[in-house]
């Protein structure tokens, strides 16, 4: 009964369009003052320690190490590099989009930061070699995705800290389906390049492509330094998170010297601006999610789930189809922090893992960003190739059926993400 | 004028909680790589860095209540608009003035608790378990910074009814940097 207030109260208040962490708040703030004996005072206690945990402060880390790589020249780098790679094959530009996004995923933790680092530069490029402009809108667009499943992943973060989830395993959890997702994106596009007789570029010789590599390695050694250090033990995520955004600085404006140091603050505000906002959703999610906990909605709702007689892979199915409609509407952040407390108690009861529950969430959100009416990679694709929405969100269109076909893969393979953790975690740790 | 001044104090404190967080951090991992290097170690292993992730996350939590003030001014914080966005004029005027009441309502009401939950711990006298700071201090960001997102709201509103647009966000703008 309870739950059904706080949902309809939060949806109401969202459909009046305000900030999502607002209408979190006053729903919390509604139910407390009118059906609930828990005392006020809790909620001004729950905004600060809700945020008081180191694991959440990779966030801000890995958002200021991503705005240091976007401006500090390293997206370009590794564009050239991975144009030496596969720039001779049919549609050449459109297949170093999808290499360049999932390598500049490997060093930065979000998806429309990926799609502004690499469309900026190769979706003019695409156009100026005579790709259809839809054709590299929609490559970038959804290669722009690989920022989120692609360790590290600021999405993956929320999740782990939203579920008490171990955030290294998630990480390496991520590679696989990452990898795997690369693979497809780049046989689509080579295969429907093939099919249009998209122009090639000449081949690279092994000279230009170690000239290439050795260009770029400052950047790649993030990779490095993230997966290696949080796995090796050397840091924790959260330390690797600043570490990596100490070393993009000093990439940035002492290696490739794209950065001025006079702008350093105004890089630091925006990602600050970034930050803040994120966190401020946190906080409220935070509240939300102990209201619902209070109120025992989400264990409820597992034993009616459980009651129902589902099974795992129909309860896999409904969260598929619940994130793709949730995913229109709003951006992951806020989805995760909502969704995954109430998820998780269901997928626990019917022996899904925690992390193969985390990475298909993140699938789903990647999902979600490129469809319409509210997909952030749409919207920064469509800002960059001055495009119509409505247009872009039709590039985008024909992509949705490839990211959905891995998503059902990873989904119904659990052993696709579950593998390497086992291997370097040990089973089920 | 004062409303300049408290622009700038607001975006340098931010960046500056940003900056300091994050050197804090470095310099407390690098320390503990020195205790690897026999001759560093003997100088370096005077210093006390365990409370390094205390002042990283108190930092932080001071960022992201100012930081969500100066949001509402860049027009950061992202709802649902989908529906709105289609209503037509008046219909439109009555959601954006109802949205930004409500997040003005909700900043001032958590204001409020705020200040009072920090009178209480003031009364307590508790500090904090590593850096020993009294605690009133550190939760002071809630009221400060909710108060000051809420002068946000109002003010946004006042810009609207004169006429205004909205302080938008939109991705991909020349000079953006993403998340």
């Amino acid at each position: 009964m309870s739950g059904l207030v706080i949902a309809l109260l939060l949806v109401l208040l969202l459909l009046t369009g305000m900030p999502i962490s607002i209408a979190l708040g006053l729903t919390v703030l509604a139910f407390l003052f009118t059906f609930s004996t828990i005392p006020v005072e809790i909620v001004s206690q729950r905004l600060f320690t809700g945020l008081d945990q180191f694991a959440i402060m990779a966030i801000p880390f890995f958002i200021l190490s991503g705005a240091f790589l976007t401006t500090g020249g390293v997206a370009r780098r590794i564009i050239r590099f991975a144009t030496a790679l596969v720039g001779s094959f049919s549609g050449g530009l459109a297949m170093s989009a999808v290499l360049s996004c999932a390598f500049f995923a490997a060093v930065s933790g979000s998806s429309p930061a990926t799609v502004v680092a690499i469309g900026s530069i190769m979706i003019p490029a695409m156009v100026q070699h005579g790709y259809p402009k839809k054709f590299g809108v929609g490559v970038v667009a959804t290669s722009g995705g690989l920022g989120v499943l692609i360790p590290p992943s600021i999405v993956m973060i929320i999740y782990g800290v939203s579920t008490s989830t171990s955030i290294g395993q998630l990480f390496m959890a991520g590679v696989v389906p990452g990898l795997l997702m690369a693979a497809v994106l780049l046989l689509v596009t080579w295969l429907v390049a093939k099919r249009h007789g998209y122009p090639t570029l000449p081949r690279a010789s092994l000279q230009e492509v170690w000239h290439a590599f050795r260009g770029s390695v400052w950047g790649l050694f993030l990779v490095v330094i993230v997966i290696g250090g949080i796995y090796g033990g050397i840091f924790t995520p959260t330390e690797a998170a600043a570490v990596s955004a100490v070393y993009a600085f000093v990439v940035a404006v002492f290696i490739y010297k794209e950065l001025k140091l006079k702008d350093v603050p105004r890089v630091l505000l925006q990602a600050a601006n970034m930050s803040a906002m994120l966190l401020y959703i946190i906080t409220n999610a935070i509240l939300f999610s102990f209201l619902l906990t209070s109120e025992n909605i989400p264990q409820n709702l597992a034993q009616w789930i459980i009651d129902q007689g589902l099974t795992p892979w129909m309860f896999l199915l409904v969260v598929n189809v619940l994130l793709f409609f949730a995913g229109d509407f709003m951006e992951p952040s806020s989805i995760i922090l909502i969704l995954a407390p109430i998820f998780l108690p269901v997928a626990q009861q019917l022996g899904i893992d925690p992390i193969h529950l985390g990475i298909v969430m993140t699938i789903n959100m990647e999902l979600g960003m490129i469809t319409p009416p509210v997909g952030l990679n749409l919207y920064v694709a469509s800002g960059l190739a001055r495009m119509g929405l409505t247009e872009t969100t039709l590039a985008a269109a024909p992509w949705i059926l490839v990211v959905t076909a891995v998503l059902l893969l990873v989904t119904y393979v659990p052993q696709i993400s579950l593998w390497l953790p086992r291997l370097l975690y040990g089973p089920a740790g | 004028m004062l409303n300049r001044l408290l622009d700038r104090l607001e975006e340098t404190l931010i960046a500056g909680f940003m900056a300091l967080a994050t050197l804090i951090i470095f310099f407390a991992v690098v320390h503990r790589y020195t205790s690897s290097i026999g001759w560093v170690w003997q100088y370096t292993r005077h210093i006390e860095v365990n409370w390094a992730q205390e002042a990283c996350i108190y930092l932080f939590i001071w960022m992201a209540k100012f930081g969500a003030a100066y949001g509402v001014r860049t027009g950061i914080h992202v709802g649902v608009d989908v529906l709105v966005r289609k209503l037509d004029g008046a219909k439109q005027r009555f959601f954006v003035v109802f949205s930004l009441l409500s997040g003005a309502f909700f900043t001032a009401v958590i204001a409020l608790l705020g200040t009072r939950f920090v009178l209480h711990i003031g009364e307590l006298g508790q500090v904090s378990p590593d850096l020993g700071m009294p605690m009133w201090i550190v939760y002071l960001a809630i009221p400060l910074g909710s108060g000051l997102m809420c002068y946000r709201f109002v003010q946004v509103l006042l810009a609207y009814a004169q006429g205004q647009p909205l302080p938008g966000h939109h991705y991909g703008d020349p000079g953006e940097i993403p998340e």
